[in-house]
């Protein structure tokens, strides 16, 4: 493991995670990357590519449209690699059931994220009634104040599901019986599979331009 | 000096989501990004309250094509300075134009090349899953790596292109975005997403549906290619489900395949 503190882990991924709408859209966010950097610095970039490619299939449409707000499949993808490696190490199984685990908080945290940005209503007041008074400097602190804000949230999330969450995780893994165990080693293959088809069907409407060129004659 | 405040708004331009709020969306990021050059254009207070204040309207496009709206915004207000325009003219410029990049900047970043990027990466994985000594080292770390190379020197310089020629050519840049054959590009790149998926599935059944390790759901009976065939049909036929619910479903199932003994 190169890096086991754990405050210093959430702060990486809430860096990445930021990387969905508040800071530069580099794509950091996706599960492809921060899974397995997370593995990486785990000791195990193994299960992080695993479940990173998972995650990038099955939530292929999870992207910030509009105003709409998705679940954060970063968080997923992250939290579950940073759980596994730290409990079970290499266990395939153990791993699915990170990934099942830490999908009910990717849904709490979008609710957080959405309280965050009703938040920034205020905020983005104060700097317009600064703007008025020719308090100019305000935009930035706005900006800067709304990055933080972002991250700071992320940061305390994480800092909770890394730590406390993660050891319900560990707890509720150690009870399951054998059959559930066999079921989620299972899941292991059929989850990719399951992720071919989510883009085959995002595909689905794609046009060939030969075909419809004979249409038109 | 008016290259030092382009490059200050082209750095800016990262942080343009940054105060997202659901009232007004983009707009203090759009104000953020735009501030340095009304600096420049204003450098009467009372004049410069006045363009900062109509920037804090609404606003929303993608995060990529704001760049060339913020330009051509800009070049609005230059005029504006110098009374050739009226600031109708510079919200109608903001309006007009965050639609229709919008769904470019959607369908091609979002739709297009980052599924690209992506699967590229994911067919690298099942190649690389194959090779054990491979993935017991660090090594695979190279992948996500490989990632962000392809998406970002795309992403990047054409980010940078948006606001350089929004700068220089004014509304002329939309004319030039429009003469590209967009679509046909687009209809390229989906071909080779959907190319590069096809593969990786083909590679996917080879390994773990007929490969050594096909011994989860049939013991040896049969393939487990067979088991993988029909999710993979299934998960294409209920595509319309949530993919929340669809994992829980494949769980679930394979958890009653456990506890039935297959």
């Amino acid at each position: 493991m190169i890096i086991e503190n754990i405050f210093v882990l959430a702060f990486i991924a809430a860096w990445c995670s930021a990387d969905v709408t508040a800071f530069g859209q580099f794509m950091i966010y996706r599960p492809i990357f921060c899974a397995p950097l997370i593995g990486f610095l785990t000791g195990d970039v193994t299960s992080g590519l695993w479940l990173g490619m998972i995650a990038e299939m099955v939530w292929i449409n999870a992207v910030p449209l509009g105003v709409a707000v998705p679940i954060d499949i970063s968080l997923i993808s992250m939290l579950s690699t940073f759980w596994v490696n730290k409990y079970f190490p290499g266990i395939q199984e153990a791993a699915i059931w990170s990934l099942v685990f830490a999908i009910p908080f990717a849904y709490l945290y979008k609710e957080i994220d959405i309280a965050g940005r009703k938040f920034n209503i205020k905020i983005m007041h104060w700097v317009e009634r600064g703007v008025q008074k020719d308090k100019e400097s305000r935009i930035n602190l706005g900006i800067f104040f709304g990055l933080f804000l972002f991250v700071l949230r992320l940061y305390i999330f994480y800092l909770i599901a890394m730590g406390f969450i993660g050891i319900l995780y560990q707890m509720i893994y150690l009870q399951f019986p054998a059959f559930m165990v066999a079921g989620f080693k299972k899941a292991w293959f059929l989850l990719p599979v399951l992720g071919f088809g989510a883009i085959l069907h995002n595909f689905r409407n794609i046009k060939v331009p030969f075909l419809e060129s004979r249409k038109k004659c | 000096m008016l290259k030092i405040i382009y490059t200050k708004m082209f750095i800016k331009s990262f942080f343009v989501q940054a105060l997202w709020n659901y009232e007004r969306l983009q707009n203090i990021g759009f104000l953020f990004v735009i501030k340095p050059f009304l600096d420049n254009a204003y450098p009467d207070k009372n004049e410069r309250r006045e363009a900062l204040m109509r920037h804090t309207g609404f606003f929303n496009t993608h995060p990529y094509m704001a760049n060339i709206i913020i330009a051509i915004t800009a070049n609005t207000e230059a005029k504006m300075a110098k009374n050739e325009t009226i600031a109708a003219d510079v919200n109608l410029v903001k309006s007009s134009m965050a639609g229709p990049l919008a769904a470019i900047g959607d369908s091609f970043f979002w739709g297009t090349l980052r599924p690209l990027a992506a699967f590229i990466c994911v067919f690298m994985v099942i190649l690389f899953s194959q090779i054990s000594e491979f993935a017991s080292l660090d090594y695979g770390i190279v992948i996500p790596i490989y990632f962000l190379i392809i998406y970002n020197t795309i992403h990047i310089p054409l980010r940078y292109w948006f606001m350089f020629s929004g700068f220089k050519l004014d509304r002329e840049s939309i004319a030039l975005l429009s003469k590209f054959e967009f679509k046909y590009l687009w209809e390229m790149l989906r071909y080779t997403v959907l190319a590069v998926i096809i593969v990786s599935i083909i590679l996917y059944f080879k390994v773990f549906g007929f490969g050594p390790v096909n011994k989860n759901f049939f013991g040896a009976s049969f393939p487990d290619a067979l088991i993988y065939g029909a999710v993979l049909v299934l998960s294409f036929i209920l595509g319309r489900f949530s993919a929340t619910f669809m994992v829980y479903m494949i769980v679930l199932a394979c958890i009653a395949m456990a506890y039935l003994g297959m």
